[in-house]
């Protein structure tokens, strides 16, 4: 556990992460190319992995750091595949 | 002390990546203004985190594991991101494209 303050503040960082990613999720549903689509939910993950660090921390329950790890390996993997479809086409 | 200020960066660099993610013309520009803010913003807020945190010292170095971790993956899937782009035929909205030289 944190301190009080801290934790406090971190609830509010956890909901500024949401707004974020509600404000990046515009660009997966109305992006004109596939791209777009592929970064914005990069970086969607990218927030999603932030925010569970941040509940780890909030709800005293360090496991799932390791959900957090293998959600950002899963994104490497997933990415690399869309970057490969999008140079070869099939 | 030092948590808040790596806290209030991380979350400012967050919100003005989302922005440039919405605002820029293009999807190179969009990936130069996600890649770095995404990066920097996610390993400021994990280093507050890893700092604050009153645990035993695996979880530091978790924290500072996936830190390092983003630093690793997310530059790597940007740029397979933009080479896959612009192989695809997707042209830069720019003036001058010194890529398209090797690439015809």
């Amino acid at each position: 556990m944190a301190e009080e303050d801290f934790l406090v503040t971190l609830r509010y960082a956890l909901w500024f992460l949401v707004f974020t990613a509600a404000i990046v999720s515009y660009r997966v549903v109305f992006g004109p190319t596939l791209a777009d689509r592929v970064v914005a939910l990069n970086t969607a993950t990218t927030k999603v992995v932030v925010m569970v660090a941040i509940l780890s921390v909030v709800l005293n329950a360090y496991y799932l750091l390791d959900v957090a790890i293998v959600l950002l390996m899963v994104n490497a993997v997933g990415g690399l595949i869309i970057a490969k479809y999008l140079e070869v086409g099939r | 002390m030092i948590e808040f200020a790596l806290l209030a960066f991380g979350l400012f660099i967050m919100l003005f990546g989302a922005l440039g993610l919405i605002r820029f013309p293009d999807v190179y520009t969009r990936l130069h203004a996600t890649a770095k803010c995404d990066t920097g913003g996610a390993m400021s807020i994990l280093l507050a985190l890893a700092v604050s945190v009153d645990a035993p010292a695996v979880v530091r170095f978790k924290f500072i594991l996936l830190a390092f971790l983003i630093a690793l993956i997310n530059p790597m899937l940007s740029h397979a991101i933009a080479r896959g782009a612009y192989k695809r035929g997707i042209k830069p909205k720019v003036v001058v494209d010194m890529y398209a030289g090797n690439n015809p």
